[in-house]
């Protein structure tokens, strides 16, 4: 047969036959121009290398600052205790981590721990020791999923949604205990400061959560499902992935998530302080996610990295105060990291 | 009629390679003040990348652009305005939350005491309007206005700037029979009654001898040929776009055995049907429209992506009820969109994710059976280059495309239907045919296809039968011979039967009318 636009020629295609996808097909033009090639120019490459380095780099950079400045922070004891400080922040981050590799982000896990936390110290004298957790577990779920069907079913925008999660969890919290609440039964409080094989149940318990996180990123294909989200979502959704699903799931586990941490604080502090538990946890955890390299608008990411950036974190905050900085100045601090943070994606992106 | 031989435009030696590949080998050209210069050229023949260095977008790799004697190395866009380029992307660049008005001095806005002056902006914008014969009402929102009308605005902003140089790409795209002579119109006239050199792209050969003054031919990065639209005829430029283009197949006859495969009774997706259809096992089904015939709804519908309106659906018998694109793979029926970068591409993953991506079900991470399968698969699909690790978005549009489909290729998915929509856009002509390959091959081996596109010769290269729609409803289901004319006005000639009067006229009809009705003075 001859060529198709020979084949046309008597009375060659009208013009009409063009069509809304033919308008678009300047990009496909635009592509195939381009050429397959590995990687990008000499300077692209390096700027790659320096940001995928700035984290660990940074990282060792502050411990050594800090090292110098005082031989406390050095020591194992020290670091055992950065591991309780960011143990709440640790757990939140690694389900928030995969979430904002699918494009989504929680505010409320804040709110959310505080919530929690004072759910089990409501409950502990009628549900003992194990079913207040228990129900303060489930309430997290659920919290989670309820966020994850308003942004995944009706399509509302997370950010929105989670602040006003944000709100109301914060406004329940102080309605149901406008006071303190402490004194929770002993076998509880012990998670708190309890040790087992040397190290804090804290700290192992917030390495199962990171273990556990970062197999199934890498074993069950929600991993693989949650950043194919972030990078095309309608692409996605017509592969068949369960776009909807995915993220229920995924902002059901950050709700359980920050219903642990909940009780991991109330624990170790021995109390459940509806007012100022948990508050600015969000801030903390979106630094850490975005310090470990995940974009805000999601597509990929490495929980390693995440918990390296937790770590930071926790490094910064520590050694501030065993330096005697007032908290006022950490708390900048937590800003400037932030959005150089930020400003380290944009490099990366780049 | 001033048609001055000045060469205003001219361009040497211009070079583009992107990492390694050369897209623009040493091209010649000039552009005369006065003049209608046509461009065409297969997909990826480097029609983009030239009118992108003329506009400042690109930078060349070597090669100069002497505007009006000024010889440049590289434009910006900023610095192409000024010398007077201006160009109208085929991607239309309007707002439309604003007017008509406000749309052509985005960017630019006239100001007095800091203040948008926008009596002044409509009183210019009329004028530029009234200069293309088009009467629209400069503060009428931009949403209400059609096709045609918007393309008219986007000509008017570029002219805002006085340019002597007008390049447009692809303007008629998508504009209907009647809006298209009404733009060509507008462009003789700024061509032959206001000097301006015009650098005209379009696919379209019978445009090309409706409008051009002289055509440039451009192949592989390089021009062909350069000639006076007067002395040349189609079949020459054909042959000059697409030399060896032979061979993108034939539909075959259809096994007289074939078996029913998917039944669609009196099926409506929300805005076409209803349809009655008996896919077979082995058949191409081609759908045939134009832009609003339902195409894209009833296949997406099909595969779950829209609702069902009524009617039902049986696979091999069995009646199906498809929740979404997921329960549809999973009933065997896989879908290929259509814009593969914005429905179906994961651009930053590497290429085995994309190919794999529906197989990542499982639980373990079996890397060296993906390897394999990958290995397989590139080889099937004669992808290029065959590198797993390389990001989606880096490949070409062919090879983009044969990842995007090569998904539902690959073992054990057990895909028994594929539907696509637009399979080869933006597919260089060599792709294209590799990719109609697979699709036969799919069909011979038992598998059955539907294929929606806009291309009459696609459909009649790989179509045993032809749904033809137009505005939602099935016109006819063709199972003969059929003349690429005959199909082409098969699915005009029901669309602008039906389009009524309140669309397909001249931008000037209708704009008197429309806004007459819309406009609240």
């Amino acid at each position: 047969m001859a060529s198709p636009l020979a084949n046309s020629l008597p009375n060659p295609p009208m013009q009409h036959t063009s069509t809304e996808a033919e308008s678009r097909s300047a990009r496909g033009d635009a592509d195939a121009n381009r050429t397959p090639v590995a990687g990008g120019a000499g300077t692209k490459r390096l700027i790659d290398h320096l940001s995928a380095g700035a984290l660990p780099i940074g990282t060792l950079l502050i411990a050594a600052f800090f090292a110098i400045k005082t031989p406390v922070f050095l020591t194992l004891d020290n670091w055992i205790s950065i591991s309780v400080q960011v143990a709440s922040l640790m757990t939140i981050s690694i389900p928030f981590a995969v979430l904002l590799m699918a494009g989504k982000v929680d505010l409320s896990v804040g709110s959310l721990l505080g919530f929690s936390g004072v759910v089990a110290g409501l409950t502990f004298p009628s549900l003992g020791p194990l079913g207040a957790p228990a129900l303060a577990l489930g309430v997290g779920l659920l919290v989670g999923m309820f966020n994850g069907f308003l942004v995944s079913w009706l399509s509302m925008s997370p950010i929105i949604v989670t602040l006003g999660s944000l709100t109301l969890l914060r406004g329940m919290a102080q309605w149901f205990a406008p006071a303190p609440l402490f004194e929770f039964p002993e076998s509880f409080v012990y998670m708190g400061f309890g040790r087992l094989l040397g190290l804090p149940i804290l700290t192992w318990i917030t390495l199962g959560v990171l273990i556990l996180g970062v197999l199934a990123v890498r074993y069950l294909p929600i991993g693989r499902h949650a950043i194919a989200i972030g990078v095309n979502e309608r692409a996605a959704y017509l592969v068949g992935i369960r776009v909807k699903l995915t993220g229920l799931i995924l902002y059901g586990a950050v709700g359980l998530a920050s219903a642990l941490a909940g009780l991991m604080s109330i624990a170790r502090i021995n109390s459940a302080p509806s007012g100022s538990l948990g508050v600015g946890v969000e801030l903390g955890v979106l630094t850490a996610v975005l310090l470990g390299g995940i974009p805000f608008t999601g597509g990929k990411g490495s929980l390693l990295r995440v918990a390296l950036g937790v770590w930071l974190l926790g490094m910064l905050s520590n050694g501030l105060i065993l330096m005697n900085v007032p908290t006022e100045a950490g708390l900048m601090m937590t800003g400037v990291v932030l959005v150089l943070a930020a400003a380290l994606n944009v490099l990366r992106t780049r | 009629m001033t048609s001055s031989s000045a060469d205003f435009v001219e361009i040497r030696q211009l070079r583009k390679s992107f990492g390694g590949a050369d897209v623009l080998k040493g091209v010649d050209l000039v552009f005369r003040l006065g003049e209608i210069h046509a461009f065409i050229g297969a997909n990826g023949a480097g029609k983009s990348t030239l009118l992108g260095c003329l506009s400042g977008a690109v930078e060349p790799s070597s090669g100069t652009i002497a505007i009006d004697g000024e010889v440049f190395d590289t434009l910006s866009p900023r610095l192409a305005l000024e010398k007077g380029i201006g160009i109208i992307y085929q991607h239309f660049q309007v707002v439309e939350g604003l007017t008509v008005a406000d749309n052509i001095f985005l960017g630019s806005e006239l100001r007095r005491m800091g203040i948008v002056d926008t009596r002044q902006q409509n009183e210019r914008a009329a004028a530029l309007l009234a200069r293309l014969g088009a009467v629209l009402a400069p503060d009428m929102p931009l949403e209400r206005l059609s096709v045609g009308e918007r393309q008219i605005v986007e000509i008017a902003r570029a002219l805002r700037i006085g340019p002597k140089v007008l390049i447009l790409d692809e303007p008629t795209a998508a504009l209907s029979d009647r809006e298209m002579s009404a733009l060509h119109d507008v462009v003789r006239t700024l061509a032959h009654a206001e000097n301006i050199a015009i650098v005209y792209v379009t696919h379209l050969i019978d445009e090309i001898k409706a409008i051009a003054d002289c055509v440039t031919v451009l192949r592989d990065g390089a021009v062909v040929w350069t000639r006076p639209a007067a002395r040349i005829d189609s079949r020459q430029i054909a042959e000059a776009i697409a030399p060896n283009s032979k061979g993108l197949g034939q539909a075959t006859a259809l096994r007289s055995d074939a078996r029913s495969l998917l039944q669609l009774h009196n099926y409506a997706s929300p805005y076409t049907g209803p349809i009655d259809l008996d896919i077979r096992a082995g058949e191409i089904v081609g759908v045939y429209g134009l832009m609003g015939s339902g195409r894209t709804d009833l296949l997406e519908s099909l595969v779950g992506a829209r609702p069902r309106r009524s009617g039902e659906m049986l696979l091999e018998g069995r009646l199906l009820s498809i929740s979404d694109p997921g329960a549809a793979m999973r009933a065997g029926i896989a879908f290929v969109a259509s814009d593969r970068n914005e429905q179906s591409l994961f651009g930053s993953l590497p290429a085995i994710e994309n190919l794999l991506m529906p197989h990542l079900g499982g639980f373990a991470r079996k890397r060296a059976v993906h390897a394999a399968l990958f290995e397989r698969a590139a080889h099937d699909l004669s992808l290029h280059p065959a590198n797993p690790a390389l990001e989606a978005r880096r490949f070409s549009g062919g090879n983009a495309q044969k990842l995007v489909m090569g998904r539902w290729l690959l073992p054990g998915l057990k895909v028994r239907l594929l539907v696509l929509d637009e399979p080869t856009q933006g597919v260089d002509i060599g792709a294209r045919a590799e990719i109609y390959k697979l699709l036969h091959d799919f069909a011979q081996a038992g598998g059955a296809v539907v294929i929606a596109s806009s291309d009459p010769t696609e459909i009649r290269a790989l179509a045993n039968r032809i749904l033809v729609l137009g505005q939602g409803r099935p016109v006819e289901l063709i199972e003969r011979e059929i003349s690429e004319d005959e199909l082409v006005h098969l699915a005009h000639n029901s669309f602008a039967a039906k389009r009524g009067t309140s669309h397909g006229k001249p931008f000037g009809e209708l704009s008197t009318e429309s806004s007459h009705a819309a406009h609240v003075d």
